[in-house]
């Protein structure tokens, strides 16, 4: 398939935060870290008197819910649940953007199997065998263009 | 928490984790495209819930704001992109928007020639977004090369471009199947329904890339309904009348407000292929070029005066689309401005300018040309790059071409 990231991706990893994932809370901006330690112990201690969830709670009550069953199993399955609970747990202003491992991580994945989330096991889309009702012209650059040979002038 | 209260619990978490799979996907297809995270969309200025479908009018005409910064076409260039922006001083070293309440009209032709542009559409993106919070306004609009690309004329395009648009397609896909695995999600569109599995008489290694192209930018696209259909096509800031290759009388007779929404309805997918008449042939709104000859005195002065004369307030008609190798200069005692300086690669490289309009200052050109560099800062010893585009600019006046 030769998925590939775009340039500003690869820079941005190689610039940017460097991610644990294997922490169950994410290390968010410096303003919210405090907060999350809270939640996170909270979480850990099992709060049972608090009818208010965590996030840590609530974003694994997520993962269980019939919506998600699909995404999480086949081959990419862990990687997903991985960024989405991280995805769900982010208070970032631009929500996600403290998961950049976890997403990274997906897109490995992603790439190593092009088909991870494909519906059945057959794999392919229905829309690669309809064919266009009409034929749609577009006016291509000059560059893309077969070279015109004699026989094509019949 | 009781067992009770737990499967409630469980079940209202679970009428959102459709929302939520949703938003996660399209993050995810975001970053994988473009290596950007997005601040939220900022909430519709008028949510009107009893007209089904409805969006908020494009602003045809704002007033003048204490700053205004015009920037011409950019042509896949983001590099470029981001020197203008810096010399504007509305982004800084990393790319956030710093420009405060100023308002920012990018005038078109962000597509061909160069192969960053998603990345700029992205970018644009997230600056508008930083943008409207702290009260300023980032107004993009439609060039002739947006026009032509909606319509599949793809003449322009380079390899990269249709390289980047490949990439996005993939990502794009992925993202429709997670979303499809989810039962209370409906199944997103198939963005290739209709689009042809070959092109006659081009190169088959090039297929998958133009198959993405139209895809995503014919109408009602999933790029062109996202970023291209909140472009503006003719606009008035204050006492400036913004347009791409130049308005005549008979625009102006049609309606700018019209022209604005039937443009975003066409690229919206409701009126088919083809784009306005008026987005067409050498008078169109977006191809004229007779306010934006290098040659002042071969512009047609005369239906300029007399276009700006039925645009109550305008003073000038600011332009891009025509390159000025000179810089951003006016003609017909500036009321005709014309800010394109082909600053992209793709159209020889030229030095990054823009144009500022401010109550402070007036018209000023902020240029990164080392010839306009402050003297003050002649017996300093800096770097190269800081020659170029230094923090504060160098100003000239916008001269008039005899």
């Amino acid at each position: 398939m030769g998925l590939a990231q775009s340039a500003e991706a690869a820079a941005h990893v190689t610039q940017t935060q460097t991610q644990t994932s294997t922490q169950t809370s994410t290390s968010n901006n410096s303003n919210s870290t405090s907060l999350d330690s809270v939640l996170a112990e909270a979480a850990a201690y099992g709060n049972n008197d608090d009818t208010e969830e965590s996030i840590e709670a609530k974003a694994q009550r997520a993962l269980e819910c019939p919506c998600i069953a699909d995404l999480r199993t086949g081959p990419c399955g862990f990687q997903f649940s991985e960024a989405f609970l991280c995805f769900l747990k982010s208070t970032a202003e631009e929500k996600g953007s403290d998961c950049v491992s976890p997403f990274v991580a997906l897109q490995s994945c992603i790439k190593a199997n092009p088909n991870a989330f494909s519906k059945d096991v057959l794999g392919e889309d229905e829309s690669e065998k309809s064919e266009p009702t009409q034929e749609y012209k577009i006016l291509p650059p000059q560059w893309s263009r077969e070279p015109q040979s004699p026989k094509s002038r019949l | 928490m009781g067992r009770e209260e737990e499967a409630e619990t469980q079940t209202s978490i679970c009428k959102d984790a459709p929302n939520l799979l949703s938003f996660f996907v399209d993050t995810f297809v975001d970053f994988s495209v473009s290596g950007l995270f997005l601040l939220p969309t900022p909430p519709l200025q008028n949510p009107n819930p009893s007209i089904s479908r409805s969006l908020p009018p494009l602003p045809t005409r704002l007033p003048s704001p204490s700053r205004l910064i015009a920037v011409g076409d950019l042509h896949g260039d983001l590099d470029k992109t981001k020197q203008a922006l810096r010399l504007a001083g509305l982004i800084d070293a990393s790319d956030r928007y710093v420009g405060g309440s100023a308002t920012v009209v990018q005038v078109g032709d962000v597509l061909d020639r160069g192969g960053d542009e998603l990345k700029i559409l992205y970018f644009l993106e997230k600056l508008k977004r930083e943008a409207a919070r702290s009260g300023g306004k980032i107004i993009t609009m439609n060039g002739n090369h947006e026009i032509m690309n909606i319509e599949g004329d793809f003449r322009f395009v380079t390899k990269t471009a249709l390289d980047e648009f490949r990439v996005w397609e993939q990502w794009f896909s992925v993202g429709n199947k997670m979303k499809g695995l989810c039962q209370g999600l409906e199944t997103p569109t198939d963005p290739f329904k209709g689009v042809p599995m070959s092109f006659h008489g081009v190169k088959r290694e090039f297929f998958d890339g133009f198959r993405a192209r139209v895809a995503a930018l014919r109408p009602n696209g999933p790029i062109s309904s996202r970023f291209l259909s909140q472009n503006v096509t003719v606009l008035v800031v204050g006492d400036s009348l913004f347009v791409h290759g130049g308005l005549l009388p008979q625009h102006v007779d049609y309606g700018l407000e019209r022209i604005n929404e039937e443009v975003r309805d066409w690229i919206n997918g409701s009126s088919g292929k083809f784009s306005p008449q008026y987005c067409r042939g050498r008078n169109a709104v977006v191809w004229l070029r007779k306010f934006s000859n290098e040659v002042a005195q071969n512009c047609d002065c005369a239906t300029l005066e007399h276009v700006l004369k039925t645009v109550p307030g305008a003073k000038r008609m600011i332009m891009g689309h025509t390159i000025q190798t000179a810089g951003i200069n006016g003609a017909c005692e500036n009321r005709a401005i014309r800010i394109d300086v082909g600053m992209s690669r793709g159209c020889g490289g030229g030095l990054p300018e823009v144009l500022e309009i401010s109550k402070n200052s007036g018209l000023r050109i902020l240029t990164s040309n080392p010839l306009y560099q402050n003297m003050g800062n002649a017996g300093l010893n800096v770097g190269k790059e800081e020659l170029l585009i230094p923090a504060h600019g160098g100003l000239r006046e916008v001269e008039v071409k005899a």
